[in-house]
């Protein structure tokens, strides 16, 4: 539709714009009779109304015969026209709300499904992916041994118990190794390997407020962080963690090997 | 519509007692605008063997800040007169927009036109009518 067209409909549907206001009334003579009212033509438009309304005024004094006025107060010959479901859900306002149902609903789906299969320490354990994803291997001091050894080192040199790297990655070669301290996760090993660039995290466990106790779990848990996944085990209350970049099946290889 | 009260209300009763029967036959109509569509056509076949009223050019006034208190002074019977005697279908849209019970969506199905026609017969009627009242119902100016 041109533009000419679209302003002669529009002036059109102002000249018959309703003189009593209607809840049914569309968005085109709506749009219509605002844009007079704030055009030039506004007293016009007003004088219109005010002509219109006058003229209607006149209308409704005209006598409706009593016989006329029966049929319309004891006949329904005309059925309520019942809303199809169809109408109802094609409605934009329900579109609206079902989609903004849909997305919240996916996003506590989501934050439930995060936090299912969460454990005391999955904050940390995180951190320490997102840690991973920084370290470069050089930043690390150079240690060609085998992961398994190191536990020595951390408690020899650093006084770290129970720092120990879990069976499964005992045997595999390091590239270097490094000791620091984290605000909030406290005392942190750090191992690069040389297979994958897997990296290896021994931290302490999180303990529960309430108990002041750290609970152990022998098996494997995961965490993802910033496209790096983590499987965590704690024993004796040191956490330890495997981390790849990569997901969750990248390391379920070397987690399934060695057990029996 | 008729310009007779008489041949408006037969038009009308018979509209009824079509919708009455067609609900008898569970075909009831499927909404109000089809008794105002009936009616108006029941109207428009009776006034066939009527006098018809010619399209002229009617004088054409600009709509007076006055009309309002001007068309005060007529009667209801003077108004329907002058509807009744607009050409087709001048006259159906004046006796529809004047009822105050459709949106001009609704009136355009009614009508079976565009935008642009109705307003531009309603807006020429408006402007005939202020002639027709400044001729018969004259209005001093106020201060």
């Amino acid at each position: 539709m041109s533009l000419f067209a679209t302003s002669r409909k529009q002036h059109g549907l102002a000249q018959c714009a309703p003189i009593t206001d209607k809840p049914s009334l569309d968005r085109a003579t709506r749009m219509a009779v605002q844009r007079v009212r704030r055009g030039e033509f506004a007293a016009r438009f007003a004088r219109q109304e005010a002509f219109d309304r006058a003229v209607a005024a006149l209308v409704q004094k005209i006598p409706v015969g009593s016989e006329i006025a029966e049929w319309f107060a004891n006949e329904s010959l005309v059925p309520v026209k019942k809303r199809t479901w169809r109408s109802v859900a094609f409605n934009p306002a329900v579109l609206a709300i079902a989609l903004a149902i849909c997305v919240i609903t996916g996003i506590f789906a989501y934050r439930v499904h995060e936090h299912m299969s969460d454990f005391p320490g999955a904050a940390r354990a995180r951190k320490l992916l997102a840690i991973a994803g920084s370290t470069r291997s050089v930043l690390l001091d150079p240690v060609k041994t085998e992961a398994g050894a190191l536990g020595d080192l951390f408690f020899m040199k650093h006084r770290l118990e129970h720092y120990d790297v879990a069976p499964e990655f005992a045997e595999f070669q390091t590239v270097g190794c490094r000791v620091f301290d984290d605000e909030e996760v406290q005392r942190v090993a750090q191992i690069y390997l040389v297979e994958k660039h897997m990296q290896l995290f021994l931290f302490p466990a999180e303990k529960d407020p309430k108990t002041g106790i750290a609970k152990d779990f022998s098996d494997w848990r995961y965490v993802e962080q910033e496209g790096w996944s983590g499987a965590v085990r704690q024993e004796n209350g040191i956490c330890f963690m495997a981390a790849i970049n990569g997901d969750e099946q990248d390391l379920r290889p070397y987690l399934v090997k060695e057990q029996p | 519509m008729t310009g007779d009260a008489l041949k408006a209300q037969e038009a009308f009763q018979a509209t009824v007692r079509e919708a009455a029967m067609r609900s008898a036959q569970r075909e009831a109509p499927a909404d109000r605008l089809w008794f105002f569509r009936d009616a108006r056509w029941r109207c428009l076949e009776a006034m066939k063997r009527d006098l018809q009223a010619e399209a002229t050019e009617l004088e054409e006034h600009d709509v007076s800040p006055a009309a309002p208190a001007q068309i005060r002074q007529l009667n209801a019977e003077q108004l329907a007169i002058w509807i009744s005697s607009a050409p087709e279908p001048q006259r159906s849209a004046l006796a529809l927009y004047y009822i105050d019970e459709f949106v001009p969506k609704e009136m355009l199905s009614l009508l079976e036109m565009k935008p642009s026609v109705l307003g531009r017969l309603i807006r020429s009627a408006r402007r005939q009518f202020q002639a027709w009242l400044d001729a018969t119902t004259p209005h001093e100016e106020e201060g």
